[in-house]
């Protein structure tokens, strides 16, 4: 590393083609692969949106007050995870992992919710080899949870991390590449709930083909 | 017309969103605030990181207020009636900026160099792309012939 190559705050920059960090703009190559991975189901679900043959149906099952305040519970893990990097990055060791603690539970407490809503769902009768609605929502929401569970095991080692003062603010890098995979995460759930809930809420059956009685 | 126009659309180091060259480990730039390099960006610092170059906490808590009140928002024109055809544009348009304010600011692509903003954008237009040919293929590929 040369003198030339230190900035004015002594962060090292990255002797590669590109002057970037090599991992950060890998994390981005993957989040931009994994638009295309969730573009793909999002579109398969509204293709085969209102095309159930039998019940139960969107209308039937959603539930938008609950799934307003888990969408909320995710974008407020979102504020905390940029919070804990501007802390780690301050090297403020305590807020840093303080933060970091919440995405934790704030993720958990995502999951929590989406484990109560397929539980719920089953209970009415709805599992993805019901019908076509069962088969596009589950894979698309299920495939999520699996990125919010691995971001959830990921900030829990973090946390760990940085309260054993392994994650300090000179290799804070490390929690800003984990922090695009947890805003990536947010952001396709943003999708989602306007998609799959806001917009496919209102598909109610065919007449005369109700499931559901409440 | 023609000023604001450029401020509003040029990367020449006189608009408002004017993106930053900075070094891949220094996401806040110096004399760059979170809206722009002008007038504009330094009333955000002075508001949000007392007079601080880069966003800070009271910044970032400001964006988290507004995805939670668009939020909020979105789950009102679920509940109202007789928006009709205007509903879906509606709600398309009040995701997308929830969806920008997170990539921008808690994603720092507002801030960070522009290939990864290239990069990203790249895969969105390439993700789009699929998105609508799967669903024009899937809506009229499946018709039978005339």
């Amino acid at each position: 590393m040369t003198q030339a190559a230190i900035t004015e705050h002594h962060t090292p920059v990255e002797e590669t083609s590109t002057g970037l960090n090599n991992r950060k703009l890998l994390m981005w190559a993957f989040l931009g692969s994994d638009v295309m991975f969730f573009g793909a189901f999002i579109a398969t679900y509204l293709v085969y949106r209102g095309k159930s043959l039998v019940g139960p149906y969107p209308s039937e099952v959603l539930n938008i007050p609950i799934t307003t305040v888990s969408t909320f519970v995710l974008l407020m893990s979102s504020l905390a995870m940029v919070l804990a990097l501007h802390y780690v990055k301050e090297g403020e060791k305590n807020k840093g992992t303080l933060w970091i603690l919440v995405v934790v539970v704030l993720g958990a407490i995502f999951m929590g919710f989406q484990f109560v809503e397929f539980r719920e769902f089953a209970h009415l009768g709805l599992t993805p080899r019901t019908n076509i609605f069962g088969t596009t929502f589950f894979i698309l929401t299920g495939i999520h949870g699996a990125h919010v569970t691995i971001g959830v095991i990921w900030m829990a080692f973090l946390a760990y991390s940085s309260n054993n003062g392994a994650l300090r603010s000179d290799n804070a890098l490390d929690l800003e590449i984990a922090g695009l995979y947890w805003h990536f995460v947010d952001i396709v759930w943003i999708v989602i709930f306007t998609v799959i809930y806001l917009i496919s809420a209102n598909d109610a059956p065919p007449p005369g083909m109700e499931t559901i009685t409440h | 017309m023609a000023s604001l126009w450029r401020k509003l659309t040029h990367h020449d180091g006189n608009g408002w969103w004017n993106l930053p060259h900075t070094p891949s480990n220094e996401p806040n730039p110096p004399h760059e605030g979170p809206i722009g390099g002008a007038w504009l960006g330094n009333m955000w610092r002075i508001l949000t990181h007392g007079g601080v170059s880069h966003a800070g906490p009271g910044f970032y808590w400001l964006v988290g207020l507004f995805l939670s009140i668009v939020t909020l928002v979105e789950v009102w024109l679920f509940a109202v009636e007789g928006l009709g055809s205007w509903y879906i544009p509606l709600l398309l348009f009040l995701s997308l900026l929830k969806f920008i304010g997170v990539v921008a600011f808690f994603m720092h692509l507002r801030f960070d160099h522009r290939l990864f903003t290239y990069l990203f954008g790249a895969s969105m237009v390439v993700g789009i792309f699929i998105f609508t040919l799967l669903l024009l293929l899937l809506e009229f590929g499946n018709q039978p012939p005339n």
